[in-house]
């Protein structure tokens, strides 16, 4: 399999900031590439790297074993990441202009179908709301069923039935051959999509992998967080130490604000846990496992501590909570 | 697909985002209206008379298409390009097969459209609500369509080069206001170079508006030969157009 798209050292800087410190990637022809990283890491230039719409400091990069200016255009597609075109033009408007600069473009209706705005085709884009901005937005890009394509931050704004959808359609694409270069917040979406993440932190390429790879390898083990239910009127369990002592002989507890931290507990193990608290008779109000994922990933690895990030992290689509009672 | 293709393309979405602009399109034909109504109704000319408006008032005629050739491309497509920056359509453009000549062509011809249609609501306002001796056959009309087109497109290429440098759509209006202020005056339009210091005069010739100016007015109201007028202009708008389709940003 060849790649489609090569960076090799990738240096850009805006004043003193470096933006990009020497990125080096490569992503395979057909393949989907996620990435990932913090607010400012780099990721909407290193998509500008790729596309040719920023001018590098040193570094090479090759799109289809071109420079990016000299690949043939319509072979890309880009969905910039603050992307704002038209306002006065009509959701299909926009993408039969965006069609009419290609030689050979793919219907407007059947795209704006495709992105789920069929019954919105006639509406104005200012009219538009911001999930259906964007999903016609997205529809811009494919107008020329591009072989590689650029999405900044595709699905940002838009709700979550509508992600799923233009997941599904992001994943037609790739089965019919497309190259995807994507970033996102939503880790969710880099899991399902990509069959490749890099994490991107202060310029750098901190890691690549499969999703599985990079879980094994850099998102530590599963945890069950034991909630208690009235932290002020139980000020010892509120620190742990009752809970912490009764999971000592065993476990790898450790009391943080939100709750007990129980860490490398499989499902299975979660009844143990359960007597040694009963055994000690500590009261708890909820119990929630999560095994490890490509957040935990995200967090690791951009030096955000688990701890701080416990009481954010209930409820993600891999936990489970799994029992509850002041008992 | 050819490049006429595309420049429709862009020209189609162009012309369609400014008739749905409804304050922008009442005042680009309001403007002409009202400045025939306060020069050349109210203020008047007095022939003979000196100081300002001392010329009969066919011969102010290009100084009222001036108006709307200078401001109109130059305020427009520099705030067209400033506002394409900010919403990061040149980034997207960039991934396209338009390239930034026939971006700017297509800008280039909505504007020639647009200030056509005031320019015929001047001619047709002046000649109704004034006096004025103009010579407007078919051939004259189809000379001065064609100064106006070339002076349109070098503005659309000075408002591209504004636009593409200035910070914001406010830093264009700013500029363009202060670009085309002095060149109103001082090309040979509203003041006759006999109202000017002479050390001055031939500071008016570095003026492109002035071989407008000259060339229109010697089409319709002293007469003369209008050719070089014509070939100098035709030169600055093909240097002002290319410069400024140069200075479109591809990257950021």
């Amino acid at each position: 399999m060849t790649d489609a798209i090569v960076a090799e050292e990738v240096r850009r800087t805006y004043g003193d900031t470096a933006a990009l410190a020497g990125v080096s990637l490569s992503v395979a022809d057909g393949e989907v590439f996620a990435l990932i990283g913090p607010n400012g890491a780099g990721k909407t230039t290193l998509v500008r790297a790729l596309t040719g719409t920023t001018d590098l400091d040193s570094g090479t990069v090759s799109v289809l074993g071109e420079r990016p200016h000299e690949v043939e255009r319509s072979r890309l597609g880009l969905l910039p990441q603050s992307f704002d075109p038209p306002e006065r033009l009509t959701a299909r408007e926009l993408v039969a202009y965006y069609a009419g600069l290609y030689d050979d473009a793919r219907d407007p209706d059947a795209v704006l179908a495709e992105v789920g705005l069929d019954a919105a085709d006639d509406t104005r884009y200012e009219n538009l709301s911001g999930g259906q901005r964007r999903r016609t937005c997205v529809g811009t890009a494919l107008v020329n069923d591009p072989d590689v394509l650029f999405l900044d931050e595709p699905t940002t704004g838009i709700d979550p039935a509508g992600r799923r959808a233009l997941w599904g359609l992001i994943e037609d694409l790739a089965a019919g051959g497309t190259t995807v270069f994507l970033t996102t917040h939503y880790m969710a979406e880099a899991e399902r999509l990509a069959d490749r993440v890099g994490l991107l932190g202060g310029g750098e390429l901190v890691a690549v992998g499969s999703p599985a790879e990079l879980v094994a390898d850099h998102a530590g083990r599963s945890r069950l967080v034991v909630e208690f239910a009235a932290p002020d009127e139980s000020a010892d369990t509120l620190d742990g130490s009752d809970a912490a002592a009764a999971l000592a002989d065993g476990f790898d507890a450790e009391p943080t604000d939100a709750g007990l931290v129980v860490r490398g507990v499989d499902p299975e193990g979660i009844g143990a846990v359960v007597a040694a608290l009963d055994d000690r008779g500590v009261a708890y109000d909820a119990l929630t496992w999560k095994e490890p994922d490509l957040e935990d990933v995200f967090l690791r690895l951009t030096d955000r501590t688990v701890g701080d990030d416990d009481a954010d992290r209930v409820g993600g689509p891999t936990d489970a909570v799994l029992a509850g009672g002041d008992r | 697909m050819s490049g006429p293709a595309r420049i429709r393309s862009e020209a189609v979405a162009a012309w369609h985002a400014f008739v749905r602009r409804r304050t922008a399109v009442f005042f680009t034909f309001f403007f002409p209206v009202i400045l025939i109504l306060i020069f050349a109704v109210l203020v008047g000319t007095n022939p003979g008379g000196g100081g300002l408006f001392a010329e009969p008032p066919g011969y102010y005629l290009p100084g009222y298409l001036a108006v709307v050739v200078l401001f109109t491309p130059l305020s427009r497509v520099g705030s067209t390009v400033a506002r394409h920056r900010e919403g990061n359509r040149f980034e997207k453009l960039a991934t396209t097969p338009l390239s930034r000549a026939e971006w700017l062509l297509a800008h280039t011809l909505v504007n020639v459209l647009i200030i056509g249609i005031a320019a015929l609501l001047i001619l047709g306002l002046l000649t109704l609500a004034t006096d004025a001796a103009l010579a407007l056959g078919p051939a004259n009309l189809a000379v001065v369509a064609a100064f106006t087109a070339l002076a349109v497109a070098l503005f659309c290429g000075l408002g591209a080069i504004l636009g593409s440098t200035a910070d914001s759509q406010d830093g264009v209006i700013a500029a363009s206001n202060g670009i085309a202020l002095p060149l109103l005056f001082l090309s040979e339009t509203f003041v006759t170079p006999a109202l000017l210091p002479a050390w001055f005069r031939p500071a008016m010739n570095v003026s492109p508006l002035t071989y407008f100016a000259r060339g229109v007015r010697q089409l319709t109201f002293s007469g003369g030969p209008v050719a070089g007028e014509l070939a100098v202009l035709a030169a600055l708008a093909v240097a002002f157009f290319a410069a400024g389709a140069y200075a479109i940003p591809e990257t950021d």
